[in-house]
């Protein structure tokens, strides 16, 4: 097994429309390596969501394949993705994704607790600790502002210990200094935990952050940087 | 198989439950499924209690095994074949008569039974009115037992003595149970019983005189069977054979139309509670769309996902459901109060079947309208989590309405357990709500082109009610069906009785008399003359049967069921007259004078009856009277008034018909009120004459209708209930836009107040959409029923102008109240959520 962790061959993804077919990503070939953070960039509909979504085995290719974690997606069925997701994958998203119905730590120990983890309890303590919100740990995500949220959001995209973390515009909905704060939690855990991340973003500063970068242009790979 | 453990599932559908219920988001859903399971295990107790009730009493129900019945008492050698077969035998003799006290009259129900009465099942009465019930015993010749309501309406205590017709007796006990009344259920007149022994010396039955003869049989089934076969060919018309079977069917038959009526005031809840049931399990769905497509992306699959959704409505439906049993049990209770008196007094518990049903509606309601939604849940791709306007693909709608509709045809045919019912029921139910919501929806657009320059507040409104039209006509028709049910049934509880009242004249008569003796007959007028001015003539009446039309057997002719039917299975009251009675209009054949002489004599039929028992002008037809039959020609039909208390007769035969026939007369007359001691002088003077009072049997009968709208009321309180969930839950499904649209307004600088007024013009406009359509609804109803049923005069209720009113203040009230949260929540936050 080779020390790639992710790796995209040939990646197309055509939609149906109104005027016939539409390309939104164009045969793509990507590698990352373990503990590497790659940065997605490029304007609105460049295709850089469904490249992460692709990525994460959130949705099938119309062509090509992601190996994720040694499992070729496209073999796979949904529900056997779903189980490489639950075991290798963890994300954050813009509108921080946090279920309503749980309290920070329970939105924290849910991922380890769909596991089976024994202590998922004093892991999930233990990282919302680790973003400054132990006092918060009872709270509802209604009464958390945006920052605390996304804290709560990164310290349950780490809670299952996974592979490799998605993050789609993390900062996004959040003003800049929140957002640098968020962003620089979210590299000193990826560093901490030797994660491989995967992040899309129009913060050209966030992106710089990452040790390789790919700047996307109606569907198509035109710069590489590493 | 599930990867991810059950007990994680279920602890993790527990914990989201409980604190989504903690949150108030699945009240609505919550309550439409109590409404339902209530409603239906509160009838289903209430049916499974009675019915029980029957089935318990089956045996005791004619107070032996076998009852041989008669309108004239068993001859000599039908009692003596019983005895040879070595059966029990026991004899009643039912009449009514006038039980004369001080001051008052009250005409009672006696019943004369004899010493080894009942066969089956024991007398149960008591020394005072709060006394211990004892088991056992009659009344020995000198005594009376009587029904307690029997003492206060004559001001007499246990110990004092009544007269039943010349004869004098004791009341030494209050009756309180008698297996043979069960299947009265009610009866309007109080009973007396007394020792068959003092019987004659009462003189009240004379020829003629209306009695029911019963005696009773019981034994081995062997002699019963062999004395069954033996009594079968020598029954005379007037006699009939009863066994605990024929009883039953009888009670069944009449029990059966109250018990589907009340099933289907239920089935209207659970059908509306259905509704709402679809509309929030729908919010359930979709509210949860991001949230599954979350845990679908940490990994959990399709079924997992499924199945922690379909555990959190199980667990919410069995709760509601428990709750629901629970409500409906002690609702039955209130029912059975509501109804006491109407209703045996002793009722057993009902078991467990009732609940364990209720609670089947409850999740039949929920699986049949809850799961199509829920399977969307399943089908939510997990890449929503970055893209919000991926939604499932949504299920086939016929998967959609034929699970709705299995589940309604299973609910309703468990209520009402018949499939043809049901079906006529889903179908014309269908029909109604498609042509009355297409309706709607027309008249809801034709308003949009009549507000166009109406202020913003009613435009507004108007246009949050477009918007979702479809769930505004049904809403509308929802409750117009309710407010139409209510009014229906206040309107005709108040007024039939009124308007029947009111168009009688003023000295119309308030009293009948029957069972005049001949002998009595100049006596009685004269009396009755002087307290009368213008009392009715005395009838003469003779009992008999028609038993051949045209020489054929007259129940061959007419069809079952049909009222020539029952009028050829009793004896008919046959009188003659050489008068056509005031109020008879002739409208075929002629009435006959001094010169009509035929081979036959002439009768004259009530029109409705010969159409029933096919016969028109020339036609014979043969009465059995007494035994002796007796043949006579149509000659006339009529129409009969039968509204103005004056003896009416379906058969009025040519004078000289009859001769050698035991003869009674009958007449109606007014007396003033006050006149209470004239009428006990009366009774007491024509102790064999019976006096029925039409006030008070009319202000009974009100009571009784009383309680009986009472109790359907009371059921439509449920049907009350579930059309607000449904109004509720229609809110709620409305609720995010509504936030929305709010937010945006006030961030656009509106004031709260023109929200509040758009929000009260929207749910006015549907309240009182749906008062016009019950006011209309009841208009035509009481219209026809007045035509058609009560040949009254109709007139239009002003006072239904109301309902529209009434509808809408109470929708635009709930209304208000389902979507404060629109007003209170802050603009900026909304249109930062996006």
């Amino acid at each position: 097994m080779s020390a790639s962790i992710l790796v995209a061959q040939n990646l197309s993804k055509v939609v149906p429309s109104a005027e016939g077919e539409l390309t939104i990503l164009h045969g793509l070939d990507l590698e990352l390596e373990k503990g590497d953070s790659l940065a997605i960039i490029g304007s609105s509909g460049s295709g850089k969501s469904t490249l992460l979504g692709l990525l994460a085995g959130l949705d099938q290719p119309s062509e090509g394949n992601v190996v994720l974690a040694g499992h070729a997606l496209a073999t796979l069925s949904e529900d056997e993705r779903a189980r490489v997701r639950a075991e290798h994958v963890g994300f954050v998203f813009q509108s921080f994704q946090l279920l309503d119905s749980l309290t920070a730590l329970e939105n924290v120990m849910l991922p380890m607790e769909l596991e089976g983890h024994k202590n998922a309890r004093n892991r999930a303590e233990a990282l919302l600790k680790r973003v400054s919100l132990d006092h918060r740990l009872t709270h509802y995500p209604r009464q958390l502002s945006g920052g605390e949220q996304q804290r709560v959001a990164i310290a349950r995209a780490f809670a299952a210990d996974p592979k490799v973390l998605f993050a789609d515009e993390p900062t996004g909905n959040l003003d800049t200094a929140t957002g640098a704060r968020i962003s620089d939690l979210l590299f000193e855990l990826n560093t901490e935990l030797g994660t491989t991340l995967v992040l899309v973003t129009h913060d050209e500063r966030l992106a710089q952050r990452c040790n390789r970068l790919i700047r996307l242009e109606s569907g198509r790979l035109v710069t590489l940087e590493s | 198989m599930t990867r991810i453990p059950f007990s994680r599932l279920w602890h993790l559908a527990s914990r989201q439950l409980m604190r989504e219920v903690r949150a108030g988001e699945l009240r609505v859903l919550f309550f439409a499924l109590v409404i339902a399971v209530a409603s239906s295990c509160a009838i289903g107790y209430f049916t499974a209690r009675l019915n029980e009730a029957m089935v318990l009493r089956a045996t005791e129900f004619l107070g032996g095994d076998l009852a041989l019945r008669g309108t004239s008492a068993a001859h000599q050698k039908q009692i003596e074949a019983g005895l040879a077969q070595g059966l029990k035998h026991a004899q009643t003799v039912e009449f009514s008569s006038v039980i004369a006290g001080e001051q008052a009259i009250q005409l009672s129900s006696i019943k004369a039974v004899g010493e080894s009465y009942p066969l089956r099942g024991q007398l149960k009465s008591t020394l005072s009115s709060q006394g211990s019930e004892t088991v056992g015993g009659l009344p020995v010749p000198g005594e009376a037992w009587v029904e307690a309501r029997l003492l206060p309406a004559l001001d007499l205590k246990v110990g004092d003595t009544i007269d039943v017709g010349r004869k004098t007796l004791r009341i030494t006990r209050i009756l309180t149970y008698e297996p043979d009344r069960a299947g009265d259920f009610y009866s309007l007149t109080p009973r007396v019983l007394m020792n068959i022994a003092d019987l004659p010396a009462t003189e009240v039955i004379q020829p003629g005189s209306r009695v029911r003869y019963r005696d009773l049989w019981s034994g081995g089934a062997d002699q019963l069977e062999r004395y069954r076969a033996s009594l079968e060919g020598s029954l005379d018309v007037n006699q009939r054979i009863e066994d605990p079977r024929d009883g039953n069917r009888q009670l069944g038959s009449a029990l059966d139309r109250a018990q589907r009526y009340l099933g289907l005031a239920s089935l209207a809840a659970v059908l509306l509670a259905g509704v709402a049931v679809a509309m929030s399990a729908n919010r359930f769905a979709i509210k949860r769309f991001d949230a599954s497509a979350l845990l679908r992306c940490l990994g959990l699959s399709r079924r997992e996902a499924l199945i922690l959704y379909s555990l959190q409505l199980a667990m919410l439906g069995l709760v509601a459901s428990a709750i629901g049993v629970l409500l409906g049990w002690l609702a039955q209770f209130l029912l059975f109060h509501l109804m006491a008196g109407l209703l045996p007094a002793t009722i057993p518990s009902g078991g467990l079947f009732p609940a364990f049903a209720g609670m089947g509606t409850g999740l039949v309601a929920l699986a049949g309208f809850a799961l199509p939604p829920l399977a969307a849940l399943g089908r939510v791709p997990p890449l929503r989590v970055l893209r919000s306007d991926l939604l499932p693909v949504p299920p086939r709608s016929w998967v959609v309405y034929g699970t709705a509709l299995l589940a309604l045809g299973l609910i309703m045919w468990r209520l009402s357990l018949d499939l043809k019912l049901t079906l006529a029921l889903l179908g014309g139910g269908l029909i109604a709500t498609i042509v009355l919501g297409g309706l709607m929806l027309l008249g809801l657009k034709g308003l949009r082109s009549m507000l166009a320059s109406a202020p913003l507040a009613w435009r507004l409104g108007l246009g949050q009610l477009l918007r979702h039209p479809l769930a505004a006509a049904g809403q509308a028709l929802a409750f117009g069906l309710i407010l139409l049910a209510m009014a229906l049934i206040a309107l005709l509880r108040g007024e039939i009785l009124d308007r029947w009242q009111e168009q009688l004249p003023p000295d119309s008569p308030n009293y009948f008399a029957l069972n005049i003796l001949p002998a009595e007959r100049d006596a009685f007028a004269a009396q009755i003359n002087q307290l009368s001015p213008n009392a009715k003539p005395l009838y003469p009446i003779v009992q008999g049967r028609l038993v051949l039309i045209n020489d054929e057997p007259a129940s061959d002719v007419v069809e079952s069921e049909s009222r020539g039917d029952r009028a050829t299975r009793r004896d008919l009251s046959l009188t003659w007259s050489d008068m056509l009675p005031s109020g008879n209009v002739i409208t075929a054949g002629q009435w006959w004078d001094a010169t009509s002489a035929h081979d036959l004599p002439g009768v004259s039929v009530e029109a409705e009856l010969a159409k029933s028992l096919k016969v028109g002008i020339g036609d014979h037809l043969s009465f059995n009277i007494a035994g002796r039959v007796i043949e006579a020609q149509v000659s006339s039909l009529r129409t009969v008034d039968w509204n103005n208390f004056q003896p009416n007769f379906f058969m009025i035969f040519q004078p000289g018909t009859f001769t050698d026939v035991p003869v009674t007369y009958l007449t109606s007359f007014y007396i003033p009120p006050g006149n209470d001691r004239a009428m006990v002088e009366l009774a007491r003077h024509f102790p064999a004459a019976t006096l029925l009072p039409i006030d008070a049997i009319l202000e009974q009968l009100r009571s009784i209708l009383g309680q009986v709208t009472i109790a359907v009321e009371f059921v439509l309180l449920f049907v009350l209930a579930a059309g607000m969930t449904v109004l509720f839950a229609g809110l709620q499904s409305t609720l995010d836009e509504r936030i929305r649209q709010g937010a945006l307004l006030r961030a656009l600088g509106s004031e709260r107040q023109l929200l509040i007024r758009t929000r009260r013009v929207e749910f006015a406009l549907l309240g009182a959409t749906s008062g016009l359509l019950a006011a209309l609804g009841c208009e035509i109803i009481t219209a026809l029923l007045y035509r058609l049923v009560f040949d009254m005069p109709w007139q239009p209720h002003p006072w239904l102008l109301l309902l529209p009113l009434i509808g809408a203040a109470m929708i635009a009230a709930a209304g208000l109240i389902g979507t404060r949260r629109a007003l209170t929540v802050s603009p900026l936050r909304i249109l930062r959520e996006g």
